[in-house]
């Protein structure tokens, strides 16, 4: 905290806790470490209390347990991977975002339940909570948090930062137009000083979800069968573009459709996050069948090469008025001519669709041809694939342990002299 | 000489023991250098009896026995702090910088004692001026802006510490009007102004007291707005607009590097005339008053272009330098043909050497001298006597004058036909008339100097008959 000299550097480490909700997951850990503890699947499976899960459908490490859950209506709420990816009879998948915010707070509560229970080890009265938000979150949506936080955890206190905000500081900006590439939308928010522009946001619904139903749409028209990997017994290894041959496993009856969904979702996910691959410039027949092929092996065994199919999968992130180019340019032309030069000059990608490969580099390309040409363009992405998609957590990580944040906290006593209406002035 | 024994890891006094103080401070210790003492000579003792007793096994000499034990090359573990291991605690603490005494937990040395947060002093906050509301009625009542308004207004300043494209962004669009950023800083900045005039605490970001004299800062809306309507503008423009002033540039640069070209080329006829002429009349000034006219109307459109430009741009030049054209009209040009130096003071020297050309004439006009010499069936290098010196030389200076008049006279015939075909080209069907006197006959060398020059320096006759 302090050095010898009397000088003042680093942090100041006061145990909160960041917490970075997420279409596709929900991203937890301390604050001052570099890379949230756990990033758990948005969604919870609820089912039936009664089921007692048979020996066959155990994970490989049996870690079925049961105090992460709890029963609540005779209703067992299964959350994380080695809960939720358990075949089980009537246990509907739900998701608690919606639009890029919190919208069924019984099950959000579970998570946070989970969180705390399983994730961090210990009593939430112990640590401050510092949560991400959209940008457009609405005000209902802000302070219903911030009540949950208070009065249900017992949090000595709370925090609540823009996302935007949080992946410029990540990058090392305070002012940066930040292109987050997330699963259920793209936008581009210019941040200025630390304060997100809220009227020059702009964002798409082409993000990651729909990456991967083009990619389903992709297999289906080339009729390769995504074959659930739960439902696979056996296979056989077997030549390149050879028919499948594998055993089924037997199932129990009455797996529901929104779990079946989900499960092939995380597939075609994994199959994109694979193969996809985003060309430098508009998608080109010829460059693309020159380019060395991806091989993969799909769940019941058949496996090939991808060759231009990679690069034609992607282009849907870049359709004329959706893409991320085109937002950059839509949010900057919205903003003061004065902080214009500024955000041309540091744009930062993030988000899950930004560790694509090539996909900063696509962004990168394109914006070289709308920027004017007065303006210095430059485009920061953290090299790993892993800090973009991890960049607003990482930002909440370093805000919350700087020594000079500590006075921003909404604090448990302000909470409760000023009510939630404070939210709006605290947390800009 | 300390450098050394580090390599050499041989202990010298002040590197002691490795502790945390030493890694802390480490550069900070001054290196103790070990002045070597000077150990006298006896008077009377011989230098080379003196140099077998001075001992100097500390210094450079090498050991004669091998002193290495072993333990040189090994790695020595290092020493840390030969202390305890002090104690880290979860502590309360409070900071100052927060309004509501909230505590939160934090590692620290229980050896430390309770000191003020040390980051509370970051704490900064912009000095927002107040207003009551008499005052406000008093001074601050505008027609535009509403007391609620206002009041929104100062509170947002506080909040956004005057972030105005923040605060801008997060106007209550719903309760007020929308409003540009010039208007929220008009009135902020006005309310500044008269507050800082009526009251005596000045507004730390908008007063500066410069020679014991208050400085208002004033805002000028209009300036402003007009500079951001520019700057967007500018931003705006399409590549099409962007390419079109790129190409607009660099045509100027060509424009103006062909009328530097021209310019170059009257300017060495302006001198061969001149030069041509000092034979029989001195020569002050040749060139017309229009010199801007000698430019060859090879294209008159353009010629009008590279006029405006010229003005423009030459506008600024002529402060620090004056056109070469116009520097031109003053020159006296004295000199004709060759100039052949004078003879030398000093030593004894050939005659020859005078015939000799000075090193200022090129290559080509020699070879070319020395073809003209030959068809005149003279000697390329003739005996140097006084009167034939004299003579050759003027000869040759004669010589190079005609060459380089006769090439000249070969530019401007070339330029004349070019500018008639051009001309036929634009106008066909019609021919261009070339007034004999212009035309380069056969006679056209028995015609007198004065003409031609007449001809070069004013194509007014050449413009009208175009």
């Amino acid at each position: 905290m302090s050095g010898p000299n009397g000088m003042l550097y680093g942090g100041d480490e006061i145990g909160a806790l960041v917490f970075d909700p997420g279409h596709h997951s929900l991203r937890v850990g301390y604050a001052q470490e570099d890379t949230p503890k756990a990033d758990i699947p948005a969604v919870v499976g609820v089912g039936p209390a009664t089921h007692i899960p048979d020996a066959e459908e155990k994970v490989p490490d049996g870690n079925i347990t049961q105090s992460g859950t709890k029963a609540g209506n005779e209703l067992r709420h299964y959350i994380d991977v080695t809960e939720l990816h358990v075949p089980r009879p009537g246990m509907e998948v739900q998701t608690y975002m919606k639009d890029g915010q919190v919208d069924n707070w019984d099950l959000f509560e579970k998570m946070l339940d989970y969180c705390y229970a399983k994730v961090i080890r210990s009593p939430s009265e112990h640590h401050p909570a510092l949560f991400t938000e959209a940008v457009w979150t609405t005000r209902p949506a802000r302070e219903k948090l911030a009540e949950l936080l208070f009065e249900k955890y017992q949090a000595p206190a709370f925090f609540l930062v823009k996302n935007a905000v949080l992946a410029a500081f990540a990058n090392g900006k305070s002012t940066a137009l930040v292109v987050d590439a997330g699963a259920s939308q793209t936008s581009a928010v210019p941040v200025i000083d630390g304060y997100a522009l809220v009227s020059a946001a702009v964002r798409s619904p082409v993000g990651g979800d729909h990456l991967a139903a083009q990619a389903k749409t992709m297999l289906t028209n080339m009729h390769i069968q995504m074959l659930p990997i739960y439902s696979i017994q056996s296979k056989e290894v077997i030549r390149e573009r050879e028919r499948a041959r594998y055993t089924l496993k037997t199932l129990p009856a009455g797996l529901t459709h929104s779990w079946q969904q989900y499960m092939l979702k995380r597939q075609y996910e994994d199959f994109c996050h694979c193969v996809a691959q985003v060309s430098e410039s508009a998608y080109d027949e010829r460059t693309a069948v020159l380019v060395p092929g991806v091989h993969y092996e799909f769940p019941g065994g058949y496996h090939q090469d991808f060759g231009p199919e990679r690069f034609k999968l992607t282009e849907c992130l870049f359709e004329q008025t959706l893409g991320a180019p085109h937002l950059v340019t839509s949010a900057v032309s919205a903003c003061d001519a004065d902080a214009r030069v500024a955000l041309w000059g540091s744009i930062v990608m993030c988000g899950g669709v930004a560790g694509a490969s090539g996909w900063a580099e696509r962004v990168g390309r394109e914006l070289a041809n709308r920027a004017p040409s007065s303006h210095r363009l430059k485009t920061h992405a953290p090299p790993a694939p892993l800090e973009r998609r991890f960049a607003a957590w990482i930002g909440g990580s370093i805000l919350a342990s700087i020594g000079s944040f500590q006075q921003m906290w909404i604090s448990s006593q302000e909470y409760d002299e000023g009510g939630k209406g404070q939210l709006e002035r605290k947390c800009p | 000489m300390a450098d050394i024994l580090d390599i050499l890891d041989i202990e010298h006094p002040g590197a002691g023991e490795i502790s945390r103080d030493s890694i802390i401070h480490g550069d900070k210790i001054k290196k103790k250098y070990i002045t070597a003492k000077s150990v006298k000579r006896p008077e009377g003792m011989h230098r080379e009896v003196f140099a077998l007793l001075y001992n100097d096994s500390n210094k450079d000499l090498p050991p004669l026995l091998p002193t290495d034990s072993g333990k040189a090359y090994k790695q020595t573990k290092a020493k840390l702090g030969m202390r305890k291991a002090r104690k880290w605690t979860w502590a309360p603490f409070n900071n100052p910088a927060r309004k509501d005494n909230a505590v939160f937990h934090h590692w620290k040395r229980a050896s430390d004692e309770a000191k003020e947060y040390p980051f509370a002093q970051f704490n900064k906050q912009v000095s927002i001026p107040s207003y009551t509301e008499s005052e406000y009625n008093q001074y601050l009542k505008s027609e535009d802006w509403s007391q609620a308004e206002t009041d929104h207004l100062m509170d947002m300043c506080q909040r956004f510490d005057l972030r105005f494209i923040v605060i801008h962004d997060r106007w209550d669009r719903a309760a007020f009007r929308d409003r540009s950023i010039e208007d929220l800083k008009e009135r902020y900045y006005g309310i500044c102004a008269t507050l800082s005039k009526v009251k005596t605490n000045p507004w730390s970001n908008t007063v500066t007291t410069v020679n014991g004299e208050k400085r208002i800062y004033h805002y000028d809306a209009e300036h402003e707005k007009k500079r951001k309507e520019q700057l967007k503008r500018l931003f705006d423009r399409t590549q099409d607009q962007i390419d079109e002033e790129q190409m607009l540039l660099t045509e100027l640069k060509k424009i103006e590097a062909r009328k530097r070209e021209r310019e170059r080329k009257t300017q060495d006829l302006q001198k061969l005339i001149s030069r041509a002429d000092s034979g029989n009349m001195p020569v002050t000034n040749t060139v017309p008053n229009n010199t801007e006219a000698t430019h060859t109307p090879s294209n008159v459109s353009t010629n009008n272009i590279v006029r405006r430009h010229d003005r423009k741009l030459h506008k600024k030049k002529l402060s620090t330098q004056q056109r070469p054209v116009r520097t031109m009209e003053t020159v006296t040009v004295e000199w004709s043909g060759i100039k052949f130096p004078e003879a030398r003071s000093t030593g004894v020297w050939l005659r020859s050497q005078r015939m000799k050309l000075p090193p200022g004439v090129g290559q080509r006009k020699t070879k070319a001298i020395e073809q003209e010499l030959r068809l005149m069936n003279i000697d390329i290098a003739p005996t140097p006597t006084e009167a034939i010196c004299k003579h050759f030389n003027e000869l040759r200076s004669d010589l190079a004058l005609a060459l380089d008049l006769k090439n000249a006279l070969a530019a401007c015939e070339f330029d004349l036909q070019a500018l008639r075909h051009q001309y036929e080209a634009l106008n066909p069907g019609k021919t261009l008339p070339i007034p004999a006197s212009l035309c380069n006959t056969t006679d056209g060398e028995t015609k007198p100097m004065g003409e031609i020059i007449d001809v070069v320096g004013s194509p007014s006759a050449l413009n009208s008959t175009i």
